[in-house]
């Protein structure tokens, strides 16, 4: 669409009616031109075919009277130029023709014509021609502005909800593939190699049980909104929030290649943004806390799961158990991660802050895996 | 309007625009003439066809019977036609009268 149509789309819902004639003949463009303004429209004229189509680009008019007889492109040839460009295709065309000329209607409507007009032109006919094309004209864009406006309505309401398990950035990406082939949120479960990350907060249930809940509540949106800022920030997806825990992956729904490393930078600054606040937290309430994070890679699936009352995007699979099984062994301030992640950031670690806790079993499984323990310097 | 007084009655709003349309009207004459002399019968043709357009729209009836005429001989090389509708558009040039309503 040529910036002069995208204007006059724009501008045309409260500006007039805008005709450009094309006639070869002065005296008929002017009769022409004159009668539209009498009606309150607005006329412009063009003296060929050339003009013609160079005036339609340039200024979108919103209907063209076009004369069929004239030297050098003939108005059935700008017809069908303009009927056959994506930018001007949309403009109504009223073929101005000679009245006992049959043959050239035939021609007329092969070149995609909207409407005649028979030559001498009597006045009735053309203003009754005109009103009408000019109303399915304006009924047309209002059909338009309210399929727009539909539309944005509706990728506002994707927009928001696809915003609380995602980060907008990713939220975003997601509307402009419009789905990635509808396959990213389908029903269909993936198998995809993912990492999971879950962090909770260490020390907090000695102080619900000394606290009003309204200000549980306010502590909780306080941590939750540091934890969801530092994983959206490495473009993480949210998938499951409970207690004090919440639960976060990477390499879904699209593809990370430093799926690893995002997901260590997210660890460190969940720790490092909550301990400000958990300073504050001690000198009120007399108890430490602090967030405890473990990360796992592997291979896991991604879908929605639920019954049709209630259904959630989630990951499960051994990566999954074992980040939330490393994470409730983390102390405070800890990163606990299986060895196919720290692997993967080691670089990102200064090796006095890291600590090989060897193969460990954990609780409910028979194979033992390789942990590395990173110590998060927080600020005092 | 009639044929004999040449009389045309023509809508107000449109004073504005006779002056430019009668003087088109005469130069039109001048070329048509132009044509007839070369027997130029495809110019004849299409200035016949303008004149049927134009003539009544403005409401000068006799323009487009003239001009039909112009085109349908022109079409034929019709020469004795063409020149006895130059004359006959010629002396209604000269007389004719407008009325506005």
């Amino acid at each position: 669409m040529s910036e002069a149509v995208a204007r006059s789309r724009v501008m045309g819902l409260s500006s007039g009616f805008r005709v450009l004639v094309v006639d070869d003949d002065p005296d008929m463009s002017e009769f022409l031109a004159h009668m539209l303004r009498a009606e309150g429209m607005d006329a412009t004229t063009a003296t060929d075919g050339e003009e013609g189509i160079a005036k339609v680009h340039a200024e979108a008019p919103d209907l063209v009277l076009l004369d069929v007889m004239m030297p050098g492109l003939s108005g059935f040839e700008v017809c069908a130029r303009l009927k056959s460009d994506e930018a001007t295709a949309m403009v109504p065309i009223v073929l101005v023709t000679a009245l006992d000329d049959s043959a050239s209607r035939v021609r007329g409507i092969e070149a995609g014509a909207d409407d005649f007009l028979s030559k001498p032109v009597r006045r009735e006919e053309l203003v009754a021609r005109v009103k009408t094309l000019r109303r399915l004209h304006e009924t047309r864009r209002e059909l338009e502005r309210r399929r727009l406006a539909t539309e944005v309505e509706n990728r506002e309401a994707i927009r928001r909800a696809f915003s609380r398990y995602i980060s907008p950035r990713l939220a975003e990406r997601i509307l402009e593939d419009d789905g990635a082939d509808g396959e990213l949120f389908s029903r269909r479960a993936q198998r995809v190699e993912v990492v999971a990350l879950f962090a909770d907060l260490r020390g907090f249930t000695s102080i619900t049980e000394r606290t009003e809940v309204v200000e549980v509540v306010a502590m909780l949106n306080e941590y939750f909104s540091i934890l969801t800022d530092a994983a959206y920030h490495h473009d993480a997806t949210i998938f499951n929030m409970a207690g004090d825990s919440l639960l976060v992956g990477f390499n879904v729904p699209f593809p990370q290649e430093d799926a690893a490393k995002r997901s260590y930078l997210t660890a460190e600054e969940m720790v490092s943004r909550f301990a400000p606040v958990a300073t504050r937290w001690e000198q009120r309430y007399g108890v430490a806390t602090g967030v405890g994070v473990g990360i796992c890679m592997g291979e896991a699936i991604l879908a929605n799961v639920g019954s049709p009352h209630y259904t959630s995007y989630t990951i499960i699979g051994n990566p999954v158990n074992t980040a939330a099984r490393l994470m409730q062994t983390a102390p405070a301030n800890e990163v606990l991660m299986c060895r196919s992640v720290y692997d993967k950031i080691s670089d990102l670690v200064p090796s006095n802050r890291v600590e090989p806790r060897g193969e460990v079993t954990l609780r409910g499984k028979e194979e033992p895996i390789a942990i590395y323990a990173a110590r998060v310097v927080v600020p005092d | 309007m009639t044929q004999s007084g040449y009389t045309v009655t023509v809508a107000k709003d449109l004073a504005d625009l006779i002056p430019s349309f009668m003087s088109n009207r005469r130069k039109e004459l001048e070329t048509l003439r132009t044509a007839l002399a070369a027997s130029d019968f495809e110019e004849l043709r299409r200035l016949g066809h303008r004149m049927k357009g134009a003539g009544s729209s403005y409401g000068f009836d006799l323009v487009s019977t003239i001009g039909k005429t112009i085109e349908d001989a022109a079409k034929a090389s019709d020469a004795a036609t063409i020149g006895s509708n130059l004359d006959t558009y010629e002396d209604y040039l000269a007389k004719v009268e407008i009325v506005y309503e």
